[in-house]
């Protein structure tokens, strides 16, 4: 699932002024990887339309609360949830390439640790967004979001998640050993993140167990912001701060357990 | 050796290989905690009408057993792709019609086992825990898992990677789930979506469990899983056979 022809072709010329080209070059790779594997494309997709068109269609038949609009609460949240979902495969490609030796090679080639450990992130990043936006469309097309700005600042909302998630997704990749464990870590994780969240249903309906963890889960943050934006026309700062903080920790968390790893960890 | 008395020794190697990692059930059951805890609780409080917290509860049970069946397929296609195996599992004394079918016992096994805490939860939420009918509860448990077994072995005859094993189990997964009775009552599907919901061992298990508590025999609620559930697991037992040939 490794592809590094692009890379070569950027560090082979590669200068020291050459860094943010060469990050580009990094993320550029993450997404023609992601590309390669039609078949993690065709599951998420048909995921997201069977949410979408089965269960969300059905399910608000049955949710009769005034005033919520439970298909386009839904239809927002499945989005937010999509774009995590995806931004989480990059520790999947970073576990593999480091059980598969391709690790190894990327490290010789004349790419910064720095310019690496971004580059990766900002692609885990792109190509969740790529990946996401035919899907934001879609619900776009469907509920009638029609404010250029709203639709600007609910987008900013997606990458500012996808980029936190892979930060977070890295950090994961580097901390556990065994491949099984790494697995199902990562789903449990990621389910978590997703139900204990205002993503898929409002905060007012939870368990008080779960509504006292959910305001704190990244995927509530970018789902209020994004709906905010969308469906209020208005900026929700509180949430976009939170974005924001979870996104330069576990990038920071991210890039340093990486650079721990790379410079003699267990993949040494 | 009788040929039979192999049968424990399989399915005792496939509960090893389960316990060899045994983080991996605690997950499952963290899993199957979140679905019922977080999702089946919110969504119960969201749709007030009747016991919508009870009416879904059973699939938060049957979702886990599925992952754990589906561990199995998994198990066994890493056995050929990755750990080189097969020609070695072949040279053990036991004719291979019974070795596969021990597979599918032991994947069985391994999910009854994961699912374990779970039929124990869902039972006392219906209040059978100490009445004879939670015997049909793990019999119901024990009989979606022997079809699903036999779906998940099924695929890893026939996946030549693991992305397309897991993008198998994913549709498999979201067929299960969303299309059908498990969130929703058969009549609020359009009628064109009505075969595939009728057909769908997932419908047929919760419908079975759903039963339970009005029930006055443990077969009734059974009897309705036996026939689809032997048959995925012979189509398994087939796949697997055929997939064995050197």
């Amino acid at each position: 699932m490794s592809s590094s022809s692009t890379l070569v072709n950027a560090s082979s010329k590669a200068t020291p002024s050459a860094g943010p080209s060469l990050m580009a070059q990094m993320a550029l790779r993450d997404i023609s990887v992601l590309f390669r594997t039609p078949w993690i494309i065709i599951s998420r997709s048909l995921a997201f339309i069977i949410q979408l068109f089965v269960f969300a269609a059905l399910i608000s038949q049955l949710v009769n609360v005034p005033g919520l609009d439970f298909f386009q609460y839904y239809a927002v949240g499945s989005v937010v949830g999509t774009v995590g979902s995806i931004a989480f495969i990059i520790g999947y490609d970073i576990f593999e390439e480091a059980e598969e030796g391709v690790l190894d090679y990327l490290l010789t080639l004349p790419v910064s640790r720095r310019q690496f450990i971004i580059g990766r992130a900002l692609g885990g990043a792109v190509r969740a967004m790529v990946y996401a936006t035919p899907m934001f469309v879609i619900v776009a097309v469907l509920e009638r979001f029609t404010n250029p700005l709203s639709l600007a600042v609910a987008f900013f909302d997606l990458f500012l998640l996808a980029f936190g998630i892979t930060g977070l997704s890295i950090t994961m990749a580097v901390s556990v050993r065994s491949a099984n464990r790494f697995d199902v870590v990562l789903a449990l994780t990621e389910l978590a993140i997703a139900r204990a969240s205002t993503a898929l249903y409002p905060i007012a309906y939870m368990p008080v167990y779960v509504a006292a963890l959910a305001p704190f889960s990244p995927v509530s943050f970018a789902a209020d912001s994004a709906r905010a934006a969308l469906v209020g026309s208005s900026l929700d700062l509180l949430s976009l701060a939170g974005l924001v903080a979870f996104v330069v920790i576990f990038l920071g968390l991210g890039a340093a357990f990486y650079f721990r790893k790379l410079e003699g960890g267990v993949y040494a | 050796m009788n040929s039979l008395r192999l049968i424990p020794l399989v399915v005792e190697r496939d509960v090893r290989i389960l316990f060899s990692d045994s983080f991996l059930v605690g997950i499952m059951f963290a899993n199957f905690a979140i679905d019922l805890f977080v999702t089946a609780a919110t969504f119960g409080r969201l749709i007030p009408s009747g016991n919508y917290f009870l009416y879904i509860a059973p699939g938060s049970n049957f979702i886990t057993a599925s992952v754990a069946a589906f561990q199995s397929g998994r198990d066994v296609w890493r056995e050929k792709y990755i750990k080189d195996l097969t020609s070695y599992l072949l040279s053990l004394p036991a004719p291979r019609p019974v070795f596969a079918f021990s597979r599918i016992v032991g994947g069985v096994v391994r999910s009854l086992i994961a699912t374990f805490p779970g039929t124990l939860v869902i039972s006392y939420l219906y209040g059978i825990t100490f009445d004879p009918r939670i015997f049909a509860a793990f019999m119901i448990v024990g009989l979606f898992s022997l079809g699903i077994v036999g779906l998940s072995i099924t695929v890893s005859s026939f996946a030549s990677s693991i992305e397309m094993f897991v993008t198998v189990r994913s549709a498999i997964q979201l067929y299960l789930s969303f299309l059908s009775t498990l969130f929703y009552p058969a009549t609020v599907f359009p009628s064109i979506l009505t075969p595939l919901v009728a057909s769908n061992p997932m419908t047929w298990a919760v419908e079975a469990f759903r039963s339970l508590p009005q029930a006055h025999g443990l077969l009734g609620p059974v009897s309705v899983l036996v026939v689809p559930s032997l048959a995925f697991a012979l189509l398994g037992t087939v796949c697997y056979l055929w997939y064995a040939k050197l």
